[in-house]
């Protein structure tokens, strides 16, 4: 019953590390003069409060869908992804080039092949990292976040030169974005609203990854090799190859996310100049959003819809109450913090659970400072 | 190119690898400590808005940049107590961190965007100044590149040749072994991050209020300089001058980008911009390869001169962390 009670106590965890960070930000609500319940009461209204809200917020949470699918696999694999962001640029720019090219093809197919370009251009730049950790030894948190700044780099050349849209190209002001896809190549909507496809593609997926990482040979394999890559090896895991393997299967759920956004809701790429201008840091909260999950998959969707809720409803929260957009910043990041926090914690308990019923193999005390290591190994 | 003009481009390159001094050494001396400040890009980019902002609301620059240390102690503290006290990743932490403060810098420095601010005045050092070469190599700058010679000799001078950096090397190396010597391993984390921060914050405004005077929100060109200081601070293998060295290499390879590109009118301007990452990139696995076990399954392979030769390459540029970088101390 208590131990029953314990893992109760740990599921709803990251609900309650978020009920926290909130209660913290209606702390500084009250300094601002600012009522937080009527604050709050403005956040659930704009992320639930109507369908088309609801929508909005689905829409949100696809991509931190998508990017968090990536990053269980690559997590449970011990390989930190802080790429999603760059991944996501160059598996956008690929699909969204396909899409622009085969103009004549019926649409479902250029539509498939898309998402499998974007599949395709997030592996690559996710497998490059991977391959420089498992052969070289290279830190994949540094190498990873090295790649988001070419990507972004190579996205504002793209856009700036050779895929402009040819309309803007003759304009004085060549504001740097692609030129539109055509209806035909657009990811069916669902409702009235801006939900698409890709809502569903991600849950579907969510369900295939579950299959992939529990029911299948090299999901173990990839999980064997985060949870200890020596007995990996002993047991004769090819272990540099499921590293690369994580990495970029990581890659490729963020390469599709940047697809999913340009085919479902903005139908061309646009950039300000900065990552965040094209993928809303979704490559940045995919991240949380697993850990929310607490790297599982399907506990990932409704993960990502409350933190999807959580962006959509804050913005509506800042419009109705005037609190300055800093507090805003801040409120996600207290979550992001709080939840993190929370699941490490959550580790923490149950190694001493564990050791406590005299479990023989509870890891060592220092296994989540893994990351750490890896890192300082860079 | 005639040697004036090569004396005024290495004398920028000195100011330009200045902040990144800062902030490489600042890194390097809490991560000795054992703690990794993961939230260095954004730490700069918030001290840069930071100080700038100060700077021009009081028009001392000296207030300028001791707010940068104090937004940068202020980061590195939550780094610690959440790191130290209440043992959680710093990875997390820091990178959490490290997205708040830049968030926080391009949304609070708004109403500074592109104001007129003072900068950080030259000042020649008297009879140095007019050494011939040296002079303006070194000399005519302003106070805070002197500072920055000046901090990686200190900071060489404090961790290897004196007791209490050996204390320093022994909680980031073997806490539990310090402590038995009767360091209080915990406080001095503390005070060593905090310190650190400190130093790295300083490089916020000294871009902001010199290098790259103004605050120009998400066109500053800062975003992204911290990552590339910890790769110097990685490559550096956490030593104050190895690290300096890498710091003015960067530095030096950003200048002959710039000087190269008109005789290169066919690259686009991107590939100067993007060039200092894959060469971080590059650095980072030169440093590494030495530990990868195909890499010592040839040199084994190989015949006897050439392994020796090989094996002393790598070795010196191998660089291993501090021991316990990362890792909680508990003395019970």
């Amino acid at each position: 019953m208590r131990a029953r009670l314990s893992s109760l106590f740990d599921a709803l965890l990251p609900v309650l590390a978020t009920l926290a960070a909130l209660a913290v930000g209606a702390v500084m609500l009250l300094f601002l003069g600012v009522n937080p319940i009527e604050a709050y009461a403005a956040m659930w209204d704009g992320a639930f409060g109507s369908g088309n809200s609801f929508a909005e917020t689905l829409v949100k949470a696809t991509p931190l869908l998508l990017v968090a699918l990536g990053i269980c696999i690559s997590f449970r694999g011990d390989v930190i992804n802080i790429g999603g962001e760059g991944q996501m640029i160059i598996g956008a720019i690929l699909a969204t080039w396909i899409g622009l090219t085969l103009t004549d093809w019926p649409g479902w197919l250029v539509i498939t092949f898309c998402l499998l370009a974007g599949f395709v251009g997030g592996a690559v730049w996710g497998g490059i990292p991977g391959l420089l950790k498992a052969y070289f030894n290279v830190n994949e948190i540094l190498s990873t976040v090295m790649m988001n700044a070419i990507a972004v780099q190579l996205m504002n050349f793209l856009l700036r030169g050779p895929m402009i849209d040819p309309s803007q190209a003759q304009l004085a002001s060549k504001i740097p974005q692609t030129a539109r896809l055509i209806e035909a190549f657009q990811l069916p909507r669902l409702a009235p609203t801006r939900l698409h496809m890709g809502a569903l593609l991600a849950v579907a997926l969510a369900f295939l990854v579950y299959v992939l990482l529990w029911r299948t040979t090299w999901g173990y394999r990839i999980r064997a090799v985060g949870q200890n890559p020596h007995a990996s090896r002993y047991a004769g895991i090819q272990v540099p190859r499921y590293m690369v393997l994580a990495l970029l299967l990581s890659g490729a759920f963020a390469g599709l996310a940047g697809a999913v956004q340009v085919f479902g809701v903005n139908y061309r790429m646009i950039t300000d100049g900065s990552a965040s201008g094209f993928t809303g840091s979704a490559g940045f909260n995919g991240i949380v959003a697993a850990l929310f999950g607490q790297l599982h998959p399907i506990w990932s969707i409704p993960a990502s819809i409350l933190f999807g809720a959580l962006l959509v409803g804050a913005n509506k929260m800042q419009r109705m109450t005037q609190v300055p957009s800093a507090l805003v910043i801040v409120l996600n990041g207290l979550v992001v913090i709080f939840v993190v926090s929370s699941e490490i914690w959550r580790r923490r308990r149950q190694r001493r659970r564990m050791a406590a019923a005299g479990h023989d193999e509870a890891p060592p005390p220092n296994v989540d400072k893994k990351p750490q290591q890896a890192e300082a190994g860079a | 190119m005639d040697s004036n003009t090569i004396i005024i481009g290495l004398a920028g390159v000195l100011v330009a690898a200045a902040p990144l001094l800062f902030a490489v050494i600042g890194e390097t001396i809490s991560e000795r400590a054992g703690v990794t400040n993961l939230s260095m890009n954004g730490t700069i980019l918030l001290s840069a808005m930071g100080g700038f902002a100060v700077a021009v609301s009081t028009d001392s620059i000296l207030l300028g940049f001791l707010t940068g240390a104090g937004i940068g102690a202020a980061v590195a503290l939550i780094v610690a107590v959440s790191s130290i006290t209440l043992k959680q990743s710093q990875v997390a932490v820091g990178f959490v961190l490290a997205l708040v403060t830049r968030d926080l810098s391009y949304f609070l420095g708004n109403p500074f965007m592109g104001l007129e601010g003072p900068r950080l005045p030259a000042w020649n050092i008297p009879l140095l100044a007019d050494i011939p070469v040296l002079g303006p190599l070194l000399f005519q700058h302003d106070l805070m590149t002197y500072l920055s010679y000046l901090l990686v000799f200190l900071a060489w001078l404090w961790v290897f040749r004196t007791r209490p950096g050996l204390m320093l090397q022994g909680i980031g190396e073997r806490p539990a072994a310090a402590f038995v010597r009767g360091a209080n391993v915990n406080l001095l984390r503390y005070a060593y991050t905090v310190l650190g921060g400190a130093l790295v914050g300083l490089a916020g405004p000294l871009y902001s209020l010199s290098v790259k005077a103004g605050w120009k929100g998400t066109i500053s060109g800062l975003d992204g300089i911290g990552w590339i200081a910890l790769s110097i601070t990685i490559f550096g293998g956490w030593n104050p001058a190895r690290a300096a060295f890498g710091a003015y290499l960067f530095a030096l390879l950003q200048w002959l980008g710039l000087v190269l590109q008109p005789s290169m009118p066919g690259v686009p301007s991107q590939v100067l911009q993007v060039a200092p990452f894959p060469l971080m990139i590059l650095t980072l696995l030169l440093v590494n390869i030495g530990d990868a076990e195909w890499v010592e399954r040839t040199l084994a392979a190989m015949p006897e001169g050439t392994r020796r030769f090989f094996t002393k390459l790598l070795r010196a540029m191998r660089a291993s962390p501090p021991a316990a970088l990362g890792v909680p101390f508990e003395s019970d």
